[in-house]
């Protein structure tokens, strides 16, 4: 049955905001960034072609290359620290009959509300040399060297130090909500079956809580691999020999530090495409998991 | 007989005949309500007001800004500006009225770029610091978003009223594109409470050695920690350090553009120079440290009196005064130590001009303004007063303000010393790969400091083969991106103009 003319006014009517916004905020600019990406331009004046040189370019430089170490670091020590520090707290909190539950919760979620630029604000005077405070402390407690380079030579661990603070507590409200619906019965029978505590989170919560897991590791991914404000406000730019160098960092100096368009379009349709790639071998390896 | 459509209503139209129209308009009107056609109808004309509208009068200056302190010293010139221009004017559309706007550093930059590129309104006169300038010119001249300036500074006679070192790093391919704000000369700025205390002196000293021999006792160990209390300069090979050691390579070396362009980052004495500083600050014969500027643990160090000598462009004098008030009285100025006996006494760190954009309405009006503004001696005075900067016109410097005694410097005639080193002020050569430069040479430095330590190697003729290998890194890294640009040099003709 056809719709009446009115009623496809309607449609296109509802569905042209979406349309308009898709077509001029994602499909158009998708589509420059494909011609940017081989092209050298100078402002809207001056443009030349400038074949596969731009990816070229980034594939063959040494900081791509160094952006890309320092990013996967950050990214591993992401999941490999924060992850199952945020599941082990969810799980302390999850402890039925425990007290205070939602002051804690708070206490550990609190840190997220300040955002990236003024945790990294904070963090480039904690971590400073001689006056900061983290230096302070463990001279006085186990005799570390007062001018401690956190932020020039440690510069990932201080990054996945600060991100901890930041973000354990948001990916702990995840897995809390998480293990709030695993559902009791099935604990109890592994209990019932001699399970030890060990058998009990492997085989029984984390199955139950996995589609939360699989989505909030993807997204600490893609986050991590986004990694910019932190470094780039804390170290007031790349830090020493690219230390704090992220691929998002070495985009923004390529478009917006040496103006060139093209190349830093390059760049983020590497990034692009690497994240596709990531995210897709993952998602196929918790479904296999899953079956 | 009555048109059609046109029936009179008459007596009894109500809701009867109210939805008679209803029933005549197109069904598709009907699909929203009332409300919702009207949010549609508002956001439309609300989408075509931020389209079509233009922010200003047209018959008005702007001026963009980044500093506060601009802001303050040019309000008055503009009122007196805009008192003359509404007295002349007959017509009020004849007006070159200035309206000046105050933008965050980041966001002048970006609206400015964004303004370029995107072929978009700017304001008339646009401050611009050097460190974003020449990002300007990596394009074709004719590309370039400023209008070239050579000609009226040649017209003005203002080349030969200026140091040249003042033009060049607005200067692009021979063709200059901005006023130039200041010269900055730089001088040292010491702790001479802490020296006199001691009952050291700086009489005589001409180089950094003599420098370092004078005030080694000062960096004796009295509490006993085996470290030394406290170091003579504040200095460290790092990023947060590069524009230092970019004033550095200025001031003994070649600095990292020659004249042409071409980089010359990894020259003899460039390389010289960085095994010199690395010297300084590790081994044996260390006498900086790491006091970071414009943070607060650095500004801590400072009063702690950490170090005690520190390198100060005439602004820096302001940033002293404003953030670290309580330090007045305890800082004399000293010539820069030269870094071979005969060299420079001087360097120069940061700059700003002040262009006018190829979209300004009225470029004749933009400028007369522009030079009102900057070659005025009561401004140039007020730029003293205010902001400690010296202007980079020569006549201007006959001006008694430069005499007057500073508290803050212990009573100094701090202006007159920042002029008697202007003229000597090092030439930099604008290049769009300048930030690029100055990032890997300071990475240079960083990993000739981490050599240095590694290998227990301090001595400046034994660091210098070294320093040169990582230079030569540091070249071969701006070469590429030159290389890969096609607007520039050779290929410039090679390269496609867009329509």
């Amino acid at each position: 049955m056809s719709a009446r003319p009115g009623e496809r006014a309607a449609a296109w009517l509802l569905i042209g905001p979406f349309v308009i916004v898709t077509a001029v905020f994602v499909l158009y600019p998708l589509y420059r960034s494909i011609v940017l990406a081989f092209s050298q331009t100078f402002g809207p004046g001056a443009s030349a072609p400038a074949g596969w040189m731009n990816f070229r370019l980034t594939l063959t430089d040494p900081d791509f290359w160094t952006a890309l170490k320092n990013t996967g670091l950050f990214t591993l020590g992401s999941l490999c620290i924060q992850l199952p520090l945020a599941l082990l707290l969810a799980m302390v909190l999850n402890r039925p009959g425990l007290k205070g539950r939602s002051v804690y919760r708070l206490i550990i979620f609190m840190p997220q509300l300040v955002g990236l630029v003024f945790a990294a604000m904070i963090g480039s005077v904690l971590f400073a040399k001689r006056v900061g405070a983290v230096n302070q402390v463990l001279h006085a407690v186990i005799g570390i060297d007062l001018d401690f380079p956190w932020l020039d030579v440690h510069v990932t661990p201080t990054l996945i130090i600060i991100a901890l603070w930041l973000y354990v507590g948001f990916n702990m409200v995840y897995f809390l909500a998480a293990l709030q619906t695993v559902d009791r019965s099935l604990v109890e029978a592994a209990l019932v079956d001699g399970a030890n505590p060990a058998q009990r989170f492997l085989n029984v919560i984390v199955p139950s809580i996995r589609p939360v897991l699989t989505f909030v590791v993807l997204l600490s991914f893609i986050g991590s691999m986004q990694l910019f404000e932190l470094p780039y406000v804390m170290l007031e730019g790349p830090g020493n020999e690219n230390r704090g160098l992220t691929v998002v960092m070495y985009l923004y100096q390529r478009a917006f530090e040496q103006g060139d368009l093209g190349s830093a379009s390059a760049v983020g349709w590497l990034l692009g495409l690497a994240l596709i790639v990531a995210a897709s071998v993952q998602m196929v390896l918790a479904r296999r998991e899953a079956a | 007989m009555p048109a059609k459509g046109s029936e009179p209503m008459g007596k009894g139209a109500g809701a009867g005949s109210g939805r008679r129209v209803v029933d005549r308009l197109p069904p598709w009107l009907g699909a929203l309500s009332a409300g919702c056609w009207l949010i549609v109808v508002l956001g439309l004309l609300g989408g075509g007001v931020a389209l079509w509208g233009r922010g200003g009068s047209e018959s008005e200056i702007g001026l963009w800004v980044f500093s506060p302190m601009h802001q303050r010293m040019y309000e008055p010139i503009i009122e007196d500006w805009n008192a003359a221009e509404e007295e002349d004017g007959d017509d009020p559309s004849d007006r070159a009225r200035v309206s000046q706007s105050l933008l965050g550093r980041p966001a002048l930059r970006q609206r400015m770029l964004s303004g370029f590129f995107g072929g978009l309104p700017t304001a008339d006169l646009i401050e611009v610091e050097r460190t974003i300038a020449g990002q300007l010119f990596a394009g074709p001249l004719d590309a370039v978003g400023f209008v070239d300036l050579t000609d009226r500074i040649r017209e003005e006679g203002l080349l030969e009223a200026m140091p040249p070192a003042a033009f060049s790093p607005w200067t692009s391919r021979g063709r200059i594109f901005g006023l130039p704000h200041d010269v900055h000369p730089v001088m040292l700025g010491v702790r001479m409470d802490l020296i006199e205390d001691a009952g050291l002196s700086i009489e005589g000293v001409e180089t950094w050695e003599d420098f370092a021999a004078a005030l080694r006792p000062l960096m004796a160990d009295e509490d006993g920690d085996g470290e030394p209390d406290r170091y003579l300069l504040g200095l460290w090979p790092g990023t947060l350090d590069r524009d230092k050691i970019e004033m550095l390579l200025l001031q003994g070396g070649t600095g990292l553009f020659a004249a042409d362009g071409s980089p010359v980052i990894a020259s003899d004495a460039n390389a010289r120079v960085l095994a010199q500083m690395v010297s300084w600050c590790v081994g044996p014969n260390r006498f900086a440290a790491d006091v970071p500027d414009f943070q607060p643990a650095g500004n801590q160090l400072k009063v702690d009196g950490y170090a005690i000598a520190f390198f100060m462009p005439d602004w820096m004098c302001n940033y002293w005064k404003n953030e670290l008030q309580m330090m007045s009285g305890t800082l004399e100025l000293m010539p820069l130590p030269a870094l071979e006996p005969g060299g420079r006494r001087t360097s120069v760190w940061g700059g700003t001009m002040l262009g006018i954009p190829k979209t300004a309405t009225d470029v004749e009006a933009a400028w007369a303004f522009a030079k009102r503004l900057y070659l005025s001696p009561e401004l140039a005075r007020a730029w003293y007063t205010e902001g400690d900067i010296i202007t980079p016109i020569r006549t201007h410097w006959d001006d008694p303000v430069f005499d007057t005694p500073d508290p803050y410097f212990r009573g100094q005639a701090k202006g007159r010393l920042y002029v008697q080193h202007a003229s000597q002020v090092p030439t930099r050569h604008a290049s769009p790969f300048t930030p690029t430069a100055i990032q890997r040479v300071a990475d240079a430095a960083t990993g000739l400091l981490r050599y240095a330590q590694d290998n227990d190697i301090y001595e400046v003729s034994s660091l210098e083969p070294e320093a040169k290998r990582r230079l030569e890194i540091a070249q071969t890294s701006v070469e590429r991106l030159m290389d890969a640009n096609l607007f520039l040099g050779e290929a410039e003709a090679a390269s496609e103009l867009a329509p």
